[in-house]
């Protein structure tokens, strides 16, 4: 049985009414939308506040989940738009953003209180990841949205276009100016390492 | 030096659905171009780098209940009408800090209620006034408090007397029926004690005499032997 097949029978057996199907059906996506939360807002906490939203969201919805498309999309669907959820209402909750001079005529901002971030508390002694999570905070929202979607979920540029809806052109052009960015960084990084 | 085809051809080259011809006219100016391969390999890897990331473990937590509570809470908008109350304990601890640092002090007098603060105010006098009074009162409620302890105790003083008299004249009277018939037994005893005596007197009397005839027979004898 394939992983596709797995999905929708557990699905099927969730729906009724079985939760042990439910639980091994989060279970089997939680990492992913996990550390899907933690590159997107950078920190553990809201990681763990999206990824319950996004489980709601699923344990709502799951009725509605036809299998025209492979759940693995549908539930990333579910976890980006929570995440832009989260996003605008912190952006509300906090300061005025900041905006980008590289950036393309469009606001991207930052996350809010990225600027005190110390990853390496946060993850612990995961010294990759701290980088990693350094590099991203120099990027807007849009372009770290960009970024997960096209180099972590190996999504298309017309799909992570749908997604945002926006077109495919502002959605490379973002991509190629957050790689611009992350070189600087990683650049940085490297020399000071 | 500079290209002004990097920007378009470096964002087409992450680019899915590029045509077979546009890729190969991408990489031959990637061979040609110095500028656009070196900018290349710096942004791949960039994405290289990100591409370190290793998956974190999801910390614990219970996937139905952290689900039913988020549901439960959305599902009753009720709670939020006590979760908008949630400011009344501290302004009441509030309140109660503040009766406490200023000692504010609620009066009910005739005129109604009055309200002082630190201790001070015009009620001072009037509680002065009542507190002289109370005073007076219990002075007066002890004075007869005492006089009527008083009075209970002579009398009391009076029957305990009375009652060691007579305890004590029956014990004399006993005593001295007991005195006298130890008198008598005493007596009694005594001149039994004399007439033994005068007995063996006279018993030795009569020894002495005859010893005296012995002597005066023994002399005579001699005597008439001369």
């Amino acid at each position: 049985m394939s992983l596709i097949d797995e999905d929708e029978a557990l699905i099927a057996a969730a729906l009724n009414g079985s939760a042990y199907a439910w639980e091994k059906l989060v279970k089997r996506y939680e990492s992913k939308i996990y550390n899907h939360g933690l590159r997107l807002t950078g920190n553990s906490s809201d990681a763990m506040d999206l990824m319950q939203e996004v489980f709601l969201g699923v344990y709502r919805n799951l009725h509605r989940f036809r299998g025209d498309a492979k759940f693995s999309s549908w539930i990333f669907r579910i976890a980006h738009n929570k995440a832009v959820d989260m996003n605008r209402r912190k952006r509300l909750m906090t300061s005025s953003p900041k905006f980008s001079a590289e950036d393309e005529g469009d606001e991207f901002e930052k996350f809010p209180g990225k600027t005190d971030l110390e990853p390496e508390n946060r993850l612990g002694n995961i010294e990759q990841n701290a980088r990693v999570l350094k590099m991203l905070n120099e990027l807007s929202s849009d372009q770290r949205s960009i970024v997960e979607l096209k180099v972590f979920q190996s999504l298309s540029f017309d799909e992570i276009a749908r997604l945002q809806d926006v077109s495919t052109n502002t959605v490379k052009t973002r991509f190629y100016s957050a790689l611009k960015k992350l070189k600087v960084v990683s650049e940085e990084q490297n020399v000071l390492s | 030096m500079s290209c002004p085809k990097t920007h378009y051809l470096l964002q087409e080259y992450f680019s899915e659905d590029l045509s077979a011809i546009a890729r190969n006219e991408l990489d031959r100016h990637l061979t040609d171009c110095e500028h656009c391969s070196v900018e290349l390999e710096s942004v791949l890897l960039a994405q290289q780098d990100l591409q370190q990331w290793q998956e974190q473990r999801v910390p614990h937590w219970d996937r139905h209940l952290e689900l039913y509570r988020q549901e439960h809470r959305i599902d009753r908008p009720v709670s939020r009408f006590w979760l908008s109350w949630q400011w009344l304990p501290t302004a009441a601890s509030l309140a109660m800090l503040c009766v406490l640092l200023f000692n504010v002090s609620v009066v009910s007098n005739d005129s109604g209620f009055s309200i002082s603060f630190a201790g001070s105010s015009a009620s001072d006098t009037n509680l002065n006034g009542q507190l002289a009074e109370f005073e007076q009162a219990q002075r007066l409620e002890m004075q007869q408090l005492v006089t009527r302890v008083e009075s209970r105790q002579d009398s009391n003083n009076v029957q305990l007397l009375q009652a060691v008299m007579e305890r004590a004249q029956q014990s004399t009277a006993d005593s001295f029926d007991q005195m006298y018939a130890y008198f008598e037994q005493q007596r009694l005893l005594d001149l039994q004690d004399m007439r033994v005596g005068y007995e063996q007197l006279v018993d030795s009397d009569y020894e002495t005499i005859r010893s005296l005839q012995q002597l005066v027979n023994y002399v005579g004898y001699q005597s008439d032997i001369r």
